[in-house]
This record gives structure tokens, sequence and C-alpha cells, in this order.
């Protein structure tokens, strides 16, 4: 969308977790970061309110979409 | 993008469902969120200098971990409402860097310094729990997808705040003498500021778009009746004085809405009450302490910017 930032070049990562083992992965939240190790690291500190059993980041540019809400199918 | 026409989106809130693109909005419907997601971002934004200027002031180390915590919390908070206007085409660092401290949107009363560990857990039990109504309401009712989910977290962390404020009010009000007294001066000053983070009563404001757009599903007076409903009872059970009371199903404030205010002696004037054009005036002028806070989070960014 053409913002700039203090990085010149910054990735959005989606965020991924759950608490329990019974439960699925579910979306938590995104990140926007230069790198993996920092968008790690933001995520790690910015949903931490839960004890999480397992939490992942995927970088969006990774993510097929097939259909969406608001979309035209 | 086409904008959506507009009998498509009355349509979708009608059905009770959640707008989660912008293809759904219509340029009026992206225009309101965008104003709400503002308010929210700059308000948990500057809740963090304001916080931090009194947790130096902890009485512990412990006492100033929390302090350290709730901070950390709200610049999340704060985080997700400007990352979801990022995806709504804003800037994030041009609304947090390179504004005038004068554009940002919050409630007055974080312009009047928080100055001991007392007033920021006075803070944490009656700000934070104004944070509570206002984004629960908008967790419960609002429209827009992707913020009512981001509010999970939020909702939780308020949750707390407020806890954290109270169990140290409580304390603070057990100690009593000096200590009782500071804690009932903080909420004389501080009790009418939250009351009027509401905003408008409802008479005087005819009409809401929020309300239209399911941005929002509580009016301004029930959003303030829900907060006098949880903080009177509290402040009254621990012992702590507050100028309302119940009468029915509602509470009465015991002094005239709106009055006027000495921000510099923390101050109200119950014998002088005043106009909402006059509220209306102090809040745009914002209070003592805006240009410092907004310092301590701008001062760094040019230091540290990385040019292309
Ligand atoms: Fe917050
Ligand atoms: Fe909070």
């Amino acid at each position: 969308m053409g913002y700039t930032r203090v990085h010149a070049e910054v990735h959005e990562y989606d965020v991924f977790a759950r608490k329990t083992r019974v439960e699925p992965l579910h979306q938590v939240g995104s990140v926007v970061a230069p790198d993996d190790d920092l968008a790690m690291a933001y995520a790690r500190a910015t949903y931490d309110e839960e004890r999480w059993v397992e939490m992942m980041i995927v970088p969006k540019a990774a993510i097929i979409s097939l259909w969406a809400p608001g979309g035209d199918s | 993008m086409e904008p959506a026409n507009s009998g498509a989106l009355e349509a979708l809130l009608k059905r009770g469902e959640l707008v989660e693109s912008t293809s759904e909005m219509t340029p009026d419907y992206l225009r309101e969120l965008k104003h709400t997601l503002l308010f929210s971002g700059d308000t948990e934004l500057i809740s963090a200098p304001a916080y931090y200027l009194a947790a130096r002031k902890a009485p512990s180390v412990n006492a100033f971990m929390t302090g350290i915590a709730i901070i950390q919390d709200e610049l999340a908070h704060a985080h997700i409402a400007y990352h979801i206007l990022e995806e709504l085409g804003e800037s994030q660092e041009d609304l947090i860097f390179k504004r005038d401290p004068k554009a940002f949107r919050y409630p007055y009363a974080f312009d009047v310094p928080l100055e001991s560990w007392t007033e920021l857990v006075v803070a944490n039990a009656m700000y934070d729990q104004a944070g509570f109504c206002l984004l629960g309401d908008i967790h419960e009712h609002g429209s827009y997808g992707p913020w009512k989910r981001g509010l999970v977290k939020v909702m939780a962390e308020e949750n707390f705040h407020l806890r954290n404020g109270r169990n140290w009010s409580k304390r603070i009000s057990q100690a009593g003498g000096e200590a009782r007294e500071e804690l009932q001066r903080a909420v004389d000053w501080m009790f009418p500021l939250t009351v009027e983070w509401f905003g408008l009563p409802d008479n005087l404001k005819q009409h809401s778009t929020q309300l239209d757009y399911r941005l929002k599903g509580l009016t301004n007076d029930q959003l303030r009746q829900q907060w006098l409903s949880t903080v009177v009872p509290f402040m009254e059970s621990i012992g702590i004085a507050v100028p309302a009371h119940q009468e029915g199903d509602g509470y009465v404030l015991d002094y005239p809405f709106p009055c006027t205010f000495d921000a510099d002696e923390k101050r109200w004037d119950f014998k002088d009450p005043c106009s909402w054009d006059a509220v209306l005036k102090r809040w745009r002028e914002r209070g003592p302490r805006n240009a410092e806070m907004v310092a301590l989070f701008q001062e760094s960014f040019a230091k540290f910017q990385v040019r292309a």
C-alpha cells in the first residue's frame, strides 16, 4: 500500500497459535518486521496473552487465498 | 476496487454479519471505521507514556515490573489498531511519528499528569475500566471482523489492568492514614474526568453514524451507566467516596455535568456548571501533558530512521 517505515523493506507475517493440544491452530494476529528473527520476537512479545502450547508465524506472501469474504465468487 | 453499494452493506449489517474486506464497505463506512480505529489506537498508545511517567514512582521493583507489563500490553493494543489502519491504506509510521501532538485523538483525561503510583493504580481502576466498557462493546457488537477478533487479546489484558488497579486501590485504602487520603484525592479529580470520557450525553447527540454502522452497539449514556455501575459500587466497597449514587436502575451524578475543571490544580468546581461547548473547547486545546507524552515516543524517530 506504499507506506514507508523505519526499515526500508518489511514483511507482514500472520501469527497462529493454540492454547491446548485438542484445539486447532487459529490466527491470533499479525506482525510486520524486516526479517524472520525480528518477526518471531515481535510475535512472542505482542501475542503473550496466553500460555500457548504452539505458536507459528507465516509470511503473508506465502499464503495462497482460494476465496475470501467480499471476493467475487 | 469498486466501492460496495450502500444497499448491500446495509443488508449485510442488518443480517448481523461481519464486514471482512474493503470491497464490502461504502466510502462512508470506511471513513467512520478509520475514525473509530484511530481513536482507539491513539488512546492505547498515549496510555503508554502516561502510565510510564507514573510507573517510575512505583513503591517496589515488583510493582514497577507490573507497571511495565501493563505498558507493554498497551503498546501491543495500539499496534493492533494501527495495523488494521495500515491494512485499510493508512501509513502507521505517519500516524505515530509524523503527527502533531494536538492531532492525536484520545480522551482528555490522559493529558492531566499521573504523578504517583496511587494515581496510576486509580487510572487502572477507572480509565482501564472505561476502556474495558468501550472496547467490550466493540468486541461484542462491532461489525468489522478483523477488529472484533483482534480485541479478544485486548479484552483479556484490560481485565488484568483493572484488576491490578482494584487490588492496589483496596490495599492503599486499607493502609489508611495519609495513603488513603492520597487515594481519595486521586479519585476526586479522576472520577469526573472518566465520566466525561464517554462523550456528549445522548440528548445532545441526536444521531450516531457509529451506531448505524454497528461500529459500536451502545450509546454514550448507556456506556457511561455501565461504567458507573462497576466503579461506584467498587469504590464504595473499599470505603472511598465518589460523587454519584444509585437511583432505581441507574446511577445519578451528585454534581452538575458538565462543570469547570482546573487542570493545573487537578480540581473540579462543582459550583461552576459549564456548557458542553466549553468542554469541547478544553478537549480541543488539549491538556498539560499532551506535547510531552507525544515527544516521548516521537523524538527518537528522526535519529534512528534508515533511509532506503
Ligand atoms: Fe489497552
Ligand atoms: Fe489497559
